[in-house]
């Protein structure tokens, strides 16, 4: 038996009370790890994002489309490797209409060479390349929809309005973490050959260039380049490096991610208090122990060592119970949840070992610096009243 | 036993200090006479207490020698002063002026810290509520003081088990305070209190929460380790039984002694 043995012990005392108490640190490091992983699920497809990418639009506005011609003219800036044009479809699948899940048009071959992190099964990339109807999508949604390859889909347009047919060629997985597994990819002759008949205003454009850019060039650099070479014309563009384009996404909701950032800090405070509560309770349930301890050569420092290693012992069972229950309920069930069904804003949603480690850190810290007070007060008491009281 | 015995008489002082380790064998030897040694010198001590403007006298002007292995009761009227002499004699609290020297020591020159520290070696313990913890188990509650040394977990377990022989409670080592009679439970104080073979032994109350058979046991106790071990015991009672237990008895009223 060591000296902190028994502010352990202490927490077995009052068993319903320290079971709540454990629930309660449990719980609150539950909703901690839980709003954290939404934060780090949300900038991860900005932290992961390609270091040799330029993605180039209007310089208007994002929903702006820029003339086709520009894709070629952008293959020919000494430095580009090479460059792919993507058109938003927003297509809808009528038997599924609440299912939301991103839809472009693409030209398959130069698509696949600018995202290289995206993997489809060579056959089935083949048959996309030669297929005009054809169309790959993310694993997570040919799930969630019941879609396997060879199989018939109609989507419904919303923008680009009617049924529109198309053939499953293959489902893709990614390498890289930022890439969305829940989008629809299809050919961009495919639509264009409707806009040509139906929209002919728009015949030919694209909505944005993606560039792939050689090794050692800089991506800021080459944002400039590009954007400096369609300066003079009447559309000019916004180039920017991935990791900026996506944060650019963040921006936009950058009061949600603060706040979230509060109130993930804002829950372990109250878990704080509840604690200090807690523990603050048992002190003062144990003057008289404290007394008896005191009398028989116990120096104030012991009985703070007490209510330390009680309030650490209860912020050490809370965290670990909330970190073992957050990983079925947060990353299993919320997780799989989320990324199935907002696949674009949350593509890998992973409880990461710092979250975990930070979690476990400040139950025992806050447990710590919740006890400050009664532990202080325990070591201010006076002997003999102690003694007295019963 | 013979190596835990010499271990119980090896508690961070010379044994030549107290001379009455805690031995086994010792429960079998006779008794003997009280030292000329004084252990407990008092001269004029007086302790005030202050609450707000009322200034409380509970000892005036207290003279009192109690020699070592003496076995001394204080009585007296609730308000007496006695559970504050005791405390003071223990070193749990300091006088307001006066001389206080116990088992060699100065305590009202002595910091607070100091005195806890004279108190682990010096003073044992027993108190009317057994006081003890209930989280831990006899075995354990004995252990307690003994955190204090410089012992190994093997020696500490070694002399726990001694004093719970001592006290006749080697077979409820495991057993927590709830799982033991009154009696049982301040039997364990006891052993808390001597395991670390202190000098003095401060009982206040010891039989008080106690039915009367459990208290003549506790009182034999305590005679035991008067006169076999020569423990210097000084008990505050308001018991008749308990005091007749004393070799001397003194009794207070409104903080002096009347006899």
């Amino acid at each position: 038996m060591r000296i902190a043995t028994l502010g352990v012990r202490n927490v077995l005392r009052s068993r319903f009370r320290s079971v709540m108490t454990v629930l309660g640190v449990a719980v609150a490091i539950l909703a901690f790890v839980m709003l954290r992983t939404v934060l780090s699920a949300w900038t991860m497809a900005a932290e992961f994002a390609a270091k040799d990418r330029v993605v180039t639009r209007h310089k208007v506005s994002f929903i702006m489309a820029l003339p086709g011609k520009y894709l070629e003219e952008v293959r020919q800036i000494e430095g580009v490797k090479s460059a792919a044009a993507s058109n938003w479809f927003g297509g809808k699948d009528p038997k599924h209409p609440n299912e939301f899940f991103g839809s472009m048009a693409v030209e398959p071959r130069s698509f696949l060479n600018v995202y290289d992190e995206i993997e489809v099964p060579a056959e089935h990339r083949d048959d996309w390349f030669q297929n005009r109807t054809g169309a790959i999508v993310g694993d997570s949604i040919a799930k969630k929809m019941g879609w396997k390859v060879g199989d018939k889909v109609t989507l419904q347009g919303t923008i680009f309005s009617g049924d529109w047919q198309f053939q499953i060629s293959g489902i893709y997985t990614t390498t890289r973490k930022s890439m969305d597994r829940t989008s629809f990819f299809f050919h961009y002759d495919y639509l264009n050959e409707w806009v040509k008949k139906n929209m002919p205003i728009g015949a030919d454009s694209i909505g944005w260039v993606t560039t792939r850019i050689e090794r050692g060039k800089s991506p800021a650099e080459m944002a400039k380049v590009i954007d400096q070479r369609f300066d003079d014309r009447d559309i000019q563009t916004m180039s920017q490096d991935e990791r900026a384009f996506q944060t650019s996404f963040l921006g936009m909701i950058s009061a949600v991610l603060r706040a979230l950032d509060v109130v993930s800090v804002v829950i372990l405070l109250i878990m704080m208090l509840i604690l200090g509560n807690t523990i603050a309770m048992g002190v003062r349930e144990r003057t008289h122990e404290y007394g008896v301890l005191r009398a028989i050569g116990f120096l104030p420092k012991h009985l703070m060592l007490f209510v330390f290693g009680e309030a650490a012992a209860i912020g050490v069972l809370g965290g670990a119970l909330g970190l073992l229950l957050s990983y079925p309920l947060v990353e299993g069930g919320m997780g799989r949840f989320l990324e199935e069904n907002m696949g674009a804003f949350f593509p890998y949603f992973q409880i990461s070992s710092t979250t975990s480690a930070l979690a476990i850190l400040l139950a025992v810290l806050l447990g710590l610096l919740a006890a400050a007070l009664p532990a202080y007060q325990a070591s201010k008491l006076d002997v003999v009243g102690s003694l007295r009281s019963l | 036993m013979a190596e835990a015995s010499e271990a119980m008489t090896d508690n961070g002082k010379a044994s030549s200090e107290g001379g009455s380790g805690l031995t086994e064998d010792r429960i079998e030897s006779g008794k003997r006479a009280v030292s000329s040694e004084i252990l407990v010198e008092i001269k004029q001590l007086n302790k005030t207490y202050y609450r707000g403007s009322e200034t409380v006298e509970v000892l005036k002007d207290l003279d009192l020698n109690i020699p070592k292995g003496s076995f001394e009761a204080l009585m007296g009227p609730s308000g007496s002063g006695k559970s504050t002499l005791l405390n003071l004699i223990a070193g749990l609290d300091s006088p307001t002026s006066g001389t206080l020297q116990v088992a060699g020591a100065d305590l009202n020159k002595m910091s607070e810290g100091a005195r806890a520290k004279w108190r682990s070696q010096n003073v044992g313990f027993v108190f009317q509520t057994f006081n003890l913890m209930p989280v831990l188990t006899a075995l354990e509650n004995v252990m307690l003081p003994l955190l204090l040394t410089n012992l190994s977990a093997s020696e500490r377990k070694e002399r726990a088990h001694t004093a719970l022989k001592v006290v006749g409670l080697e077979d409820r080592v495991k057993h927590y305070p709830r799982e033991l009679s009154g009696g049982q439970e301040q039997r364990v104080t006891i052993a808390r209190a001597i395991v670390t073979d202190p000098r003095i032994i401060v009982a206040d109350e010891p039989t008080g929460d106690l039915d009367r058979k459990s208290a003549e046991e506790i009182l034999n106790l305590l005679r035991k380790l008067n006169q076999e071990f020569e423990k210097t015991i000084i008990m505050v009672t308001h018991d008749p039984a308990a005091a007749d237990c004393a070799r001397v008895i003194h009794h207070l009223d409104k903080g002096r002694l009347v006899s």
